[in-house]
């Protein structure tokens, strides 16, 4: 097969727009049981803008970073079909090793994404005078761990039990941390007051 | 902290939702992952099921231990058969080694009673003396009988063999002879 090939005759059309009708479910049966490419790159297709989205914005913007997660969330994916019960849409499921990933890329870089204690005295990358960010740019310079409740809660729609169960801290604690990250977000987007934000 | 306090307002909730939710990774990305799920068999012509996969290792775990038990009964065997014969084999050589004394100590013993019957032939009982050479010549015939089975190609048992057998039978043999027969 020749990279980046697209199906251009007829016949790979017709399996194109078939394999498209097919449900997440039986694409991944077909992928599972005969290793069927096409099936995998709709489901790829199908998944992956939102699923990159998401590891990007979780990672603070770093492009790299964001493809491993996504690469490597596919192959978990894959190797995992066997055992997913379905009780959960796909892209929840894919979102869930994502975030592990970036949890592991975290603890890899020791960006403090222990922030999420309580003690912890952070401090953001200084906002220059007059400097007008918008909220992706604010995201990004948000710690890890404040960064990761925020985009879970007020981007995804996650609700604190399940993000206390992802991220296995308690709810109060991602409740904690919420309202941390919003005030800091503020301070980012709102009227300059200060070069440093205490949290 | 009261969660309430940071509630977002509704331009913060309408900006946070008018974030896109997706973001198009390019076709790279999407070759490098196929790649990869390639190189590890999960896609693709070489594809194997993982229950396949898992079928294979099984039996090659199977066949790996089968032949390390086969080898290992195998070895078990060759070095206890080598001890068995090992053993027997010394056991045969001490065997050998003990007959081949007791033939040594008994014929000296023969030698010697039979000196002790000649130093005493003048002067004591003739009768007992005579007894005691058929005797002394029923054992050297026997021994000369098993001297033959045990090799029956030494020409001087079979000459001795043939010698008694001839007297036996017809009594004319020289008795000067068998007695320096006897006596080599």
């Amino acid at each position: 097969m020749q990279p980046f090939s697209r199906p251009t005759t007829p016949r790979d059309v017709n399996a194109t727009d078939a394999l498209a009708e097919l449900g997440d479910r039986a694409l991944a049966e077909r992928v599972q049981l005969k290793g069927d490419e096409q099936a995998f790159r709709m489901l790829y297709r199908r998944h992956t803008p939102k699923l990159y989205q998401f590891a990007l914005r979780v990672l603070g913007g770093n492009e790299l970073d964001a493809e491993d997660v996504v690469q490597e969330t596919w192959l978990r994916a894959v190797e995992g079909f066997r055992e997913f019960r379905w009780e959960a849409a796909l892209g929840t499921w894919l979102t869930g090793i994502a975030l592990n990933l970036c949890r592991g890329l975290f603890r890899r870089h020791d960006r403090r994404w222990i922030a999420i204690r309580e003690d912890l005295e952070l401090v953001t990358a200084p906002r220059q005078e007059h400097e007008i960010i918008d909220l992706e740019a604010a995201l990004t310079r948000l710690p890890p761990g404040y960064r990761t409740v925020v985009v879970l809660h007020d981007v995804e729609g996650f609700t604190h039990e399940q993000i206390a169960e992802r991220l296995e801290i308690s709810a109060n604690t991602s409740k904690s941390q919420l309202s941390r990250g919003r005030r800091m977000l503020r301070s980012l987007l709102g009227p300059h007051e200060s070069e440093q934000v205490r949290v | 902290m009261n969660d309430n306090d940071h509630d977002l307002t509704e331009q913060e909730r309408a900006e946070l939702a008018s974030l896109p939710r997706e973001r198009d990774t390019g076709q790279l990305l999407e070759e490098r992952t196929v790649q990869a799920l390639r190189h590890q068999q999960l896609l693709g012509t070489r594809f194997r099921p993982r229950w396949y996969r898992r079928t294979l290792l099984v039996a090659a775990g199977v066949a790996a231990a089968v032949a390390f038990f086969v080898s290992g009964l195998a070895v078990g065997q060759w070095l206890g058969t080598r001890t068995v014969t090992d053993s027997m084999a010394a056991a045969n050589h001490q065997t050998a080694m003990q007959a081949a004394a007791a033939v040594q100590r008994a014929g000296s013993a023969y030698v010697l009673a039979l000196t002790a019957l000649a130093q005493v032939a003048d002067t004591t009982d003739d009768r007992a003396v005579d007894q005691g050479r058929e005797v002394a010549l029923a054992s050297l015939y026997a021994a000369v009988r098993e001297l033959v089975l045990l090799a029956p190609d030494d020409p001087m048992a079979v000459t001795l063999r043939q010698e008694l057998e001839r007297l036996q039978q017809g009594g004319t043999a020289d008795v000067t002879q068998v007695t320096n027969l006897v006596w080599f």
